[in-house]
């Protein structure tokens, strides 16, 4: 009677992975409703399987396991991590969705895929990884920042800088590090600090790149230039927790260096150019670029603990950098705390989700300064210093010029900087279909440098015998409050996905800068706390509001100039100790809002065809009623051809992509202005050479005159793009074509005179256009047990062009002796933004004396006149990026190549340095620059004879790893360890350090227009190594 | 039912988010005073320190002064290999071969345009000037609007009860003078009297000051009548006796010549300064000095300004030798040959080595070999003898601009860094200018007794009188006078010598008359369509 029917029977068991029990994994007989899931201890027990069911074990994240029932009572599986299954997964704005139902162009890099190696901040973990990403390190500097372009640069005097948005919090755009100058010049320009420093690396669990409208505009006005989004690492596995730990030992040295003269190659050359040898030889041997640069050893060190418990999980993390830069006294420190909780209740309907991060960055800056005039700034220094004076900081090279020993030991720069970004949300699903979301962050960093110069510096205006400090603070605080509402349908042949939400989010600036001249004391950090501690002596003394004050010897009160509840100017006595002889003080203090409604609306039709629209409403404070808000639609489809029937089986993916869309950009524009605003101005002691008095008072100034119809920048974008892959996607890639046009490019421009400022914001009738081609392709080569080979190769081609703008603006200043007010670039209808604008050179005459090629038919080739566009610009055409992976059993190698072409660099260093006019100043030049045939009286112009091509390849990273078998049974679960290289090589033609360069170096006039590709004695990257460990237990 | 109880949920969330944070998007007043556009200022003796402030920028050794002094014959700033190349503005200047985009032109157009706005915002009736305030804001708007119309003809005004959108209104011509006059006679009659040798108290508007002002610009405005319609005119007899009326209302004051002539060019009292502003006096000092002639306080010169032998020349003395004691006139200064021993009036010694800081470095004109502190010959950077030569020649010895050595040129010196090398205290209008301006009104009117006049000035100067004055004795009594004090150019048009050739103008621009005025910065053409290019640019 009962042949023939299988018999039910109970099983249980225990799902575990390679770290141990999995709770929460679920257990179903397929084809039925029958189902569980694993306990705190990964433990199931299933009633009513019967023989031959299929048992279906399954984990985010896992692959999924089938099981063929026989009968057994105990069925214990192990789960392997599904790589592939995560690859596939992308972060989208507000959202996730797969790689195969991505509409727009998104691109996604996972944390085994990283950089290795001392990575300071989150950009460089997928530097090169990405085809149209381009991700320039700038600086050696640790904890320098990096400029991210994605497709390009579109805007000008705005930011060009992507969004990034870290666990759905959009970040702001600027910095967070206080910057100081010591009191040296006004606009110095030493880098500034990387806004992503406070993130540990180590944290970093996915980077999404949105690179066109249809991904972006859900960020709106905050969408043009790219979205960046970060997803922190989450507790996924192991019951009783899971120890991880990892630590770095890393060495870094400066790879190459100029080839300077000898001392007696020095005074052969002085005497060769006419100059009285013995007069200039201080006597001493000193190769002064060994007196800057060093070799240093770094270290990292993380501690991790996660652990999933069924219905929530929590991951905690330590972690400790101290990375050390290759120049004496530039250092950066980092002490990171983070904790990531997710938690489910009321039957998996609530979830709630908390991530925070808290860290504190320490950063010590050598005195490195971009818009550095004829005596150079450390660099520029120790590149041209008389090399018969003796490393003795006591001795003065004459002619107004540094004694490198002398300069490094007397100036101090230390940013301390902590942040805290927290964030929690909260999810219902109220129905299957319908969720909705409340996301609350807050982000605050506060930041303080203290910079000082002693007075025992040689040869400084303002500085020598006086002594100069800077005390800045800067505080950042950023709040968000956003909700969604999600609705989910599945239709017979069709899914819909529809989000709409609110989001409030306002940017708090304040702080204050103060700047100090004459100390008692030539201890550097007796000179910071002599200024800070009168700083807070000051404040204290000064009851009620107050926008400055100052005091200085020449005058008998403390001046306190205030704002509110009316503009007055109030003499106090000074009753609190004068650590310093004068001093001045200016707080800020402002606040910016930002509201925006969004939408998103997703259709999939019979899997195969995907629309996507989105829109987003964009309210600023920093527009007048009349554009406050901004308007950013978009629209995407996708076509999944390869699951077309008349497709064959060659194809194992093949989609194309058609999306559009404006998103919008108002970075780089201040506060308030619009509107007219009246402030008390600047005062500087910086202006005052000699440093100890100050006579002008200085009033109530308008800062701003309004301008009521500033608007958004907007950025038209199209996209078009095929993915495409073969042999199960063994073999894969794909290509994308696109055009960026952005309107109403947001400049500063001279008003009509007489106006109250010689530059105001505007939106000028000007566009800048991308236009370019993205291509990848990887391809696994071997993929047996033992063996893995892959490759992935990705380039991307760019094309720049400014359109439509009457007139021209000078950039790019060139700083150096005699180079006052020189400059390289030209902003030109027509040509590339950063395109090169300079005289021609052709070559040195019979005397040695420079020629130029002669433009404006005069029949005399001046560097001044007959400046022209030479083709040039600053921009790579190309960027290019080649992955190498393999593995082998236990052991694995990973190389990484980066080339940029099409591009070229300005050598400021050559032209300010490297000629033979500086021997007649008793300075150092290099082996080349004396055999260049060049007159020692010959002057030196801007021309083409410094424009060099930067086209570069680099070995960018490059490891080796070995997981050390393990029983499984100790305490250690797993051990890995690995070397790492870092800019092992670069092949290049660039005659300067690194092509891969851009020196802000300054201001050449108040359009303040940045430029690219300057070179004026850059932070040389280094080469660095790096052991590793990790542990797992 | 169910529907509705979602639709409940989603109602009460969106309402509770928009209830806590729907904004208006407004900006606070949290650091600044926020208006929609300008309403007056809020605090105007504030206002009138700030301006003030602005005018301080007269020390500069660029911009206004660089178009005043280096456009002539008396500076010029060689490039020194690779030093003062400058992207060529300082070569262009002297040359005549100055483009449409000069820093040093575009600069001062914004800068003296934007103290003419800062004092009509003063003047603005919602500000609320008191009467005092007023008459600081009209002696600045004058000396402002002044400045626009000398060098460049043209002069925007922006009517400050009008949107910030509206386009500035332009004057020219006799209109533009009319104004200034306005404006001048207002601020005379509102300023204080300041009797000579108050000198603390002459760094802002004085009666004095504004008829000096009112004289100067007189004595010009047959200039400006015709400046955009080809030149010439003649000037007014009515004006020149006016110059003549306002010069005697200074004298009335007190003010007269100082005996000391390099003391006029100190932080102390004298009977000669009308008006100084509170500038800096570094730049004037350190241009031209070499970078091995330096100061306890300063750490050597900038080695760039220099000035030609023709000017050098017409002073009386050795061509060759401008050695203290070698016969020259006082106004030509001298080289020492050592510092003095410390203790001298005026001085300090921060380096304790007994002598007097910076007393080794001359006055007026150094020429030849330098001294440092204890006597020995400075050595410039190569270390070959520190000697400012006559002539400006390259490597090859032939007369250049460019490629030239660290010691070529003459220096021109007038505050002495022993009396503080960044003093605060830039003489902008001093009484001996206002004589040579009666003298100028005399002569051009046939009124009074010019020679007479003049030689009241050579007298105290230490120099013989002339026996019977004409134009060009009085442009190099100007020239000697009041060299590096940025009257030059003003002078060189107004005795029609501006268009003359001098060493290293260039080739074709001489009598190029289109070099009377400078262009028009380009992006102000395309702000503002009133106004029109200068002839010839």
């Amino acid at each position: 009677m009962c042949f023939g029917v299988a018999k039910a029977q109970t099983v249980s068991g225990t799902v575990s992975d390679s770290n141990g029990p999995l709770p929460g994994a679920s257990v179903v007989i397929k084809g039925t409703s029958n189902g569980t899931q694993t306990d705190f201890d990964g433990n199931y027990t299933l009633n009513n399987v019967t023989d031959g069911s299929v048992m279906v074990f399954s984990y985010i994240g896992y692959a999924t396991q089938e099981v063929s029932y026989t009968g057994q009572t105990t069925l214990d599986v192990t789960l392997q991590e599904d790589a592939q299954a995560l690859d596939e997964v992308v972060i989208i704005g507000y959202g996730q969705t797969t790689v195969k139902d991505a509409t727009g162009s998104v691109a996604s890099v996972t944390s085994e895929d990283f950089n290795g190696g001392v990575i300071a901040s989150p950009e460089q973990l997928i530097q090169g990884k990405t085809a149209g990403v381009n991700i320039a390190q700038n600086s050696g500097e640790p904890g320098a920042g990096i400029s991210v372009n994605i497709r390009g640069a579109n805007s000008v005097r705005a930011n060009n800088n992507p969004l990034f948005v870290v666990d759905g919090v959009p970040l702001f755009g600027q910095n967070t590090d206080a910057t100081g100058t010591s009191g040296r010049d006004n606009d110095a320009t030493s880098a500034t600090g990387n806004p992503l420093n406070f993130l540990n690396p180590n944290d970093i669990e996915s980077i999404s790149i949105l690179k066109d409208a249809s991904a972006t505009a859900i960020y709106g006005s905050r969408g043009a230039n790219g979205v960046v989004i970060i997803t922190t690492k989450t507790g996924k596995a192991g019951s009783g927790g899971v120890f991880e730990f990892s630590s770095n030992l890393s060495i870094s040295s400066h790879n190459r260096q100029f080839e300077l003269l000898k001392p007696n190659q020095f005074l052969d050359a002085i005497t060769a150019s006419g100059g009285n040898a013995a007069n200039v030889d201080f006597g001493g041997g000193t190769d002064w670029q060994e007196v800057i640069f060093r070799t240093t050893t770094s270290t990292t060190q993380n501690l991790a603990y996660s652990q999933n418990y069924g219905s929530g999980n929590i991951r905690a993390t330590l972690g400790y950098q101290k990375q050390f830069g290759v120049i004496e006294k530039s250092d950066f420190e980092r002490i990171s705390g983070r904790v990531n909780w997710n938690q489910r209740f009321l039957d998996d309907k609530l979830k709630l989700g908390i991530q925070g991060t808290l860290s504190r960055t320490n950063r010590s800056q050598p005195p490195l300064q971009g818009n550095a005039g004829f005596a150079g700034d450390i660099l520029g220094a120790a590149y041209s210093a008389n090399p018969t004076i003796p490393n003795n900081p006591n001795i003065d090279p004459g002619g107004g010029l540094l004694n490198p020993r002398n300069y490094l030991d007397g100036a101090q720069n230390i940013t301390n900087t902590n942040r805290a970004l927290i964030n929690a949300s909260l999810e219902y699903e109220f129905t299957p279909e319908l969720s909705a979301k409340v996301n609350l962050g807050y982000d605050k960093s506060d930041s303080e440098n203290v910079s000082v110069l002693s007075s025992n510096i040689i040869n400084i205006d303002g500085v020598s015998n006086v002594g100069a400090g800077t005390f800045n603070t800067l505080e950042r605080e950023n709040q968000l409050l956003e909700a969604t509402v999600n609705y989910r349908k599945e239709f017979e042949n069709s899914n819909l996905d529809v989000l709409v939400g609110y989001a409030y989010q306002d940017f708090r600036n304040f702080g204050f800068n103060s700047a100090a001249r004459g100390f008692n004391t030539t201890d550097l950090n007796g000179m910071g706390g002599a200024l800070t501690s009168t700083v807070n002596a000051a404040q204290n003394a000064i009851s009620g509001s107050f926008q400055q004050f100052y005091y200085a010897p020449n005058r008998d009160d403390l001046t306190v100039n205030r704002l509110f509840p009316n503009a007055e100017t109030t003499n106090q006595d000074i009753n609190f100790a004068r650590g310093v002889q004068a001093l001045v003080f200016d707080n800020f203090d402002n606040t910016d809002e930002l509201q925006s409604f969004f939408g998103r609306i997703n259709y999939t039709l019979s899997n195969k065809y995907i629309f996507t629209a989105t829109m987003r409403a964009d309210g600023s404070s920093r527009f007048g009623p009349e554009n406050q808000y901004g308007y950013f639609p978009s629209g995407a489809f996708a076509w999944q051809i390869g699951e077309e029937d008349f497709i064959g089986d060659g194809f194992s993916t093949l989609k194309l992509r058609l999306s559009g869309g404006i998103t919008g950009n108002q970075d780089g524009l201040g506060f308030g202005q619009f509107v007219a605003r009246q402030r008390y101005s600047q005062i500087n002691l910086g202006t005052i050479q000699n440093g100890v008095t100050i006579d002008n008072e200085n009033g109530l100034a308008i800062i701003a005159t309004d301008q009521p119809d500033l608007r958004w920048e907007e950025t038209t974008d199209f996209n078009i793009g095929i993915d495409f892959g073969f042999n199960n996607d063994r073999l894969s890639g794909s290509i994308d074509f696109y055009r960026r046009d952005t309107q109403d490019i947001l400049l500063q421009t001279p008003p009509a005179a007489p106006s109250t400022n010689p530059f105001q914001f505007g939106n000028v009738d000007a566009s800048v256009i991308n236009q370019g081609v993205e291509f990848a392709l990887n391809y696994d080569f071997i993929q047996s047990e033992d063996t893995t080979f892959g490759a992935s190769f990705n380039i991307a081609y760019n094309e720049n062009e400014i359109n439509d703008f009457a007139g021209s603006i000078n950039l790019g200043p060139v700083n150096g002796p005699g180079l006052t007010g020189a400059f390289a670039q030209r902003f030109e209808a027509g040509v590339p933004l950063f395109s090169y604008y300079m005289a021609i050179f052709d070559g040195f005459d019979g005397d040695g004396n420079p020629t130029y090629v002669d433009i404006d038919g005069n029949g005399v080739g001046d560097p001044d006149a007959d400046k022209t566009f030479v083709d040039e610009d600053g921009l790579p055409d190309i960027t290019t990026g080649l992955n190498l992976n393999f593995s082998h059993k236990n052991w694995d190698v990973n190389v990484f190549l980066a080339g940029q072409f099409g591009f070229s660099v300005y050598n400021n260093t050559a032209n300010a340095l490297f000629n033979a006019g500086q021997l007649n100043t008793s300075r150092n030049i290099t082996v080349d620059a004396l055999n260049a045939g060049e007159n020692p009286s010959a002057s030196t112009a801007v021309s083409t004879r410094f424009l060099e091509s930067g086209d570069f390849v680099r070995l960018q990273n490059a490891s080796i790893g070995y997981n050390v078998p393990l029983s499984g049974d100790g305490t250690l679960k797993s051990l890995r360890l690995s070397v790492t290289g870092q800019n092992l090589f670069l092949i290049t033609d660039y005659s300067g350090i690194d092509p891969e360069v851009t020196v802000n170096t300054g201001q050449l006039n108040q359009a303040a227009l940045p430029s690219r590709g300057i070179d004026w004695t850059s932070f040389p990257n280094p080469r660095t190594i790096t052991f590793g460990l990790n542990a797992t237990f | 039912m169910k529907r509705r109880q979602v639709k409940f949920y989603v109602m009460t969330l969106l309402s509770v988010v928009g209830l806590s944070s729907c904004t208006d998007l407004e900006i606070e007043e949290s650091d600044s005073f926020i208006d929609e556009g300008f309403q007056g200022l809020e605090n105007t003796a504030s206002a009138v320190n700030q301006m003030y402030s602005g005018v301080s920028r007269l020390g500069d050794q660029a911009n206004i002064y660089a178009l005043r002094e280096v456009t002539s014959d008396a500076l010029l700033i060689p490039t020194r290999g690779a030093d003062w190349g400058d992207n060529g503005r300082w070569r262009k200047l002297h040359q005549h071969e100055w483009g449409l985009e000069e820093q040093d032109i575009i600069t001062p157009f914004d800068n003296w345009n934007a103290s003419q706005l800062a004092a009509s915002q003063i003047l603005d009736e919602r500000s609320g000037a008191t009467p005092g305030e007023a008459a600081d804001a009209y002696f600045i708007r004058a000396y402002s609007m002044w400045s626009i119309l000398d060098l460049f003809g043209q002069v925007p005004i922006r009517d400050t009860q009008l949107p910030t959108t509206a386009i500035p209104e332009v004057f020219t011509g006799a209109a533009a003078v009319d104004l200034i006059i306005a404006d001048l006679d207002a601020a005379i009659l509102g300023l204080p009297a300041v009797a000579a040798g108050n000198t603390d108290a002459m760094n802002r508007g004085t009666q004095a000051a504004a008829r000096f002002l009112k004289a100067k610009v007189l004595l010009n405005r047959h200039i400006y009548d015709a400046q955009l319609t080809g030149g010439g005119g003649t000037p007014a007899a009515a004006d020149m006796a006016e110059v003549i009326s306002l010069v005697d209302a200074i004298a009335a004051e007190g003010y007269a010549l100082e005996a000391d002539y390099f003391n006029i060019f100190r932080n102390t009292s004298d009977t000669e300064t009308i008006w100084w502003t509170e500038s800096g006096v570094g730049n004037r000092i350190w241009n031209g000095l070499h970078y091995n002639l330096t100061t306890p306080e300063q750490a050597g010169g900038w080695n760039g300004f220099s000035t030609l032998a023709e000017y050098f020349d017409m002073f009386e003395g050795d061509p060759n030798s401008n050695l203290e004691g070698s016969g020259q006139e006082e106004r030509r200064g001298f080289v020492p040959t050592e510092g003095v021993a410390a203790g001298a009036e005026g001085t300090v010694d921060d380096d304790n080595d007994g002598i007097a800081d910076g007393s080794n470095i001359g006055f007026g004109f150094l020429l030849g070999q330098q001294y440092g502190p204890d006597g020995t010959a400075l050595e410039d950077r190569q270390g070959g003898p520190l000697s400012f030569s006559r002539e400006f020649v390259d490597g090859d010895g032939a007369p250049n601009l460019i490629n030239n050595s660290e010691v070529t040129g003459i220096r021109v010196i007038k505050y002495n860094p022993r009396f503080g090398g960044f003093t605060n205290h830039s003489i902008q209008f001093r009484y001996a200018d206002a004589l040579l301006m009666k003298a100028e009104a005399e002569l051009r009117s046939g009124t009074g007794n010019a020679t007479a006049t003049i030689n009241e000035l050579r007298t105290v100067r230490g120099v013989a009188p002339i026996g019977d004055l004409d134009e060009a004795e009085l442009l190099e009594e100007r020239g000697k006078e009041l060299f590096v004090e940025g009257w030059r150019r003003n002078d060189m048009i107004r005795f029609g010598q501006y268009l003359r050739q001098w060493e290293f103008k260039g080739d074709t621009e001489t009598a190029n008359d289109t070099r009377l005025l400078f262009p028009i910065p380009l992006p102000q053409l395309l702000a503002n369509p009133n106004l029109q290019q200068n002839p010839g640019y």
